[in-house]
């Protein structure tokens, strides 16, 4: 296992838990997606497997080791713009690389990897200022590829997409992750991205989180995602999941606290 | 058959109707246009109305101004007084600047020293400078030091607290993801704090510019024998007002300047800032 969370219980002060005795693990290059209603604690678990939040009780160990600070082993993919200001697309994407030591040689190839893959070749000298938000998510995307870490979290990564720039990378990061035998825990409110990127779909909800449902989704690795979606098994899976999640909302409304709502 | 349809107007009707929207250029020049045009109306109304409506002796005149500052160009008056004023500003502003930056990096920094410095830092931040003349006279009497020390403790309370608050605001998750890539505490610091932290730091050196000038200025006015601030108490002594007028212009001069010259730093330093407005102006 890559990943494993286990038994682990974590909340906030005078607030319901928001895990409680929680259970999953990612496996080395597995795609792994998680799937949930807003607020129900899915950025947590990234938080966790980051090692920016720590576990009140039960374990986070990633690669064998338990985690006890910083996870520098992962790419992490926030909702959030996190690309320096004052750095230009360039300078953003080879941070990682240079706070690293990374021969300048070295550098320089993988910043050209990295600009082609996410198309933004022209832009490498622009500010994030000048950017559109999907050219954000472009850079952010290929600033966590660029170091090669084992895994990637993605916290709703392609949410500001048009849909077509969302199905060219949903392309790029699957041919990307499996060509580097990556694994990636990616949370996501899209029930059709989930099923056409995952190896596994976990559906989540309830307060304290838990798995409503374990769903593999049996494409394979070499998968052709124009294919899958023509395809009866995919219709019938996001039926079933979409169902799972109308769950998961009712289980979330029911849960919240008074007033909450 | 009629239609409720409005008719279609030829192009070139239709353009010339269309709304015209000055260039940012020609704005600018229409701007400088206006600034010289009431600098010289004042100028004239003031000439005009010296002696006629107003005493001299009040006002001056601008002729008998301008009389003034060339034969203080030419004699070297200006040149000495300025050359001190300059160099006790620069000295005063740089080292309240530093001082200023290095303990609101500090405070902000390490929380628990912060918190113990604060009621210090605010009671001496509340104390009026002038209330401090007297004692830096005492110990470092007429000389530079004077000046330079009273133009460096206003600066450094401006730039103590931008440089302060800017650390302070330096957002979290900027930092988490920058850890996450792997950067150490001084790393952190030189990646995202201080450049993070820079757009208050400049707001607050750009403040302190004028200040530094200003403490200069009214150190040389209360015990000095050379500077500006000189030269306008000695003109004012002796019911100069053109001389008065003479040195408030190099003042005038020095301020404009140097303001200019940390406005053209700034925007240098924070072009990132502005990029993404400055590219979609040209846009337009």
């Amino acid at each position: 296992m890559l990943l494993e969370i286990k038994g682990v219980h974590f909340g906030y002060q005078q607030e319901a838990p928001i895990l409680q005795g929680f259970n999953m693990h990612v496996a080395r290059g597995e795609f792994l997606a998680l799937l949930g209603p807003s607020g129900c604690g899915k950025s947590t678990l990234l938080n966790l497997a980051a090692g920016l939040l720590m576990p009140l009780d039960g374990s986070v160990k990633f690669n064998g080791s338990y985690l006890h600070g910083i996870n520098n082993n992962v790419g992490y993919m926030t909702q959030g713009d996190t690309l320096l200001p004052w750095n230009t697309v360039a300078k953003n994407i080879l941070l990682p690389l240079e706070l690293r030591g990374t021969p300048a040689q070295e550098r320089s190839d993988k910043l050209e990897r990295a600009l082609k893959l996410v198309n933004l070749g022209d832009a490498r000298n622009k500010f994030p200022s000048e950017l559109s938000g999907g050219m954000k998510r472009r850079a952010l995307l290929a600033r966590s590829l660029i170091y090669d870490p084992p895994m990637l979290l993605m916290d709703e990564p392609f949410g500001a997409l048009d849909a077509q720039l969302r199905e060219t990378m949903h392309k790029e990061l699957l041919s990307t992750v499996n060509r580097l035998n990556e694994s990636v825990l990616f949370v996501t409110h899209d029930i059709a991205e989930s099923i056409l990127l995952s190896d596994r779909v976990l559906v989540l909800g309830g307060r304290p989180l838990r798995i409503l449902e374990e769903t593999i989704c049996p494409w394979g690795k070499e998968r052709n995602l124009d294919e899958i979606r023509k395809s009866p098994d995919y219709a019938k899976l996001e039926a079933h999941v979409r169902g799972l999640l109308r769950l998961a909302d009712a289980e979330q409304y029911a849960d919240a606290p008074k007033g909450d709502a | 058959m009629k239609t409720n349809e409005p008719p279609v107007k030829d192009e070139p009707e239709h353009l010339a109707k269309a709304p015209v929207r000055k260039s940012r250029n020609r704005i600018r020049v229409e701007n400088l246009a206006w600034q010289i045009a009431i600098g010289i109306i004042f100028l004239s109304i003031w000439e005009y109305a010296s002696e006629r409506w107003i005493s001299a002796l009040l006002v001056s005149k601008p002729s008998r101004i301008a009389q003034t500052m060339w034969e203080w160009s030419i004699d070297g008056t200006y040149v000495k007084n300025i050359w001190v004023t300059l160099k006790a500003t620069i000295m005063g502003f740089g080292g309240g600047a530093i001082g200023g930056m290095i303990l609101g990096y500090i405070t902000a920094t390490f929380r628990r020293v912060g918190e113990v410095l604060e009621p210090y830092v605010t009671a001496l931040y509340t104390l009026p400078r002038l209330a401090l003349a007297p004692l830096f006279l005492m110990w470092f009497g007429l000389g530079m030091e004077f000046r330079v020390m009273f133009a460096a403790t206003i600066v450094f309370f401006l730039v103590y607290y931008n440089t302060y608050f800017g650390v302070r605001e330096v957002s979290n998750e900027l930092l988490a993801a920058v850890r996450i890539m792997g950067a150490n505490r001084a790393q952190l610091a030189v990646r995202v704090v201080i450049p993070s932290a820079l757009v208050w730091v400049t707001a607050g050196l750009k403040i302190s510019v004028p200040y530094a000038l200003v403490g200069v200025v009214v150190a040389e006015m209360l015990a000095s024998d050379e500077g500006v601030g000189f030269l306008l108490a000695k003109s004012a002594s002796q019911f100069s007002t053109y001389g008065s007028f003479a040195a408030i212009a190099a003042l005038l001069v020095m301020a404009l300047l140097t303001d200019w010259l940390l406005e053209t730093i700034t925007r240098r330093a924070l072009r990132w800032k502005t990029a993404g407005s400055a590219s979609q102006e040209q846009q337009h």
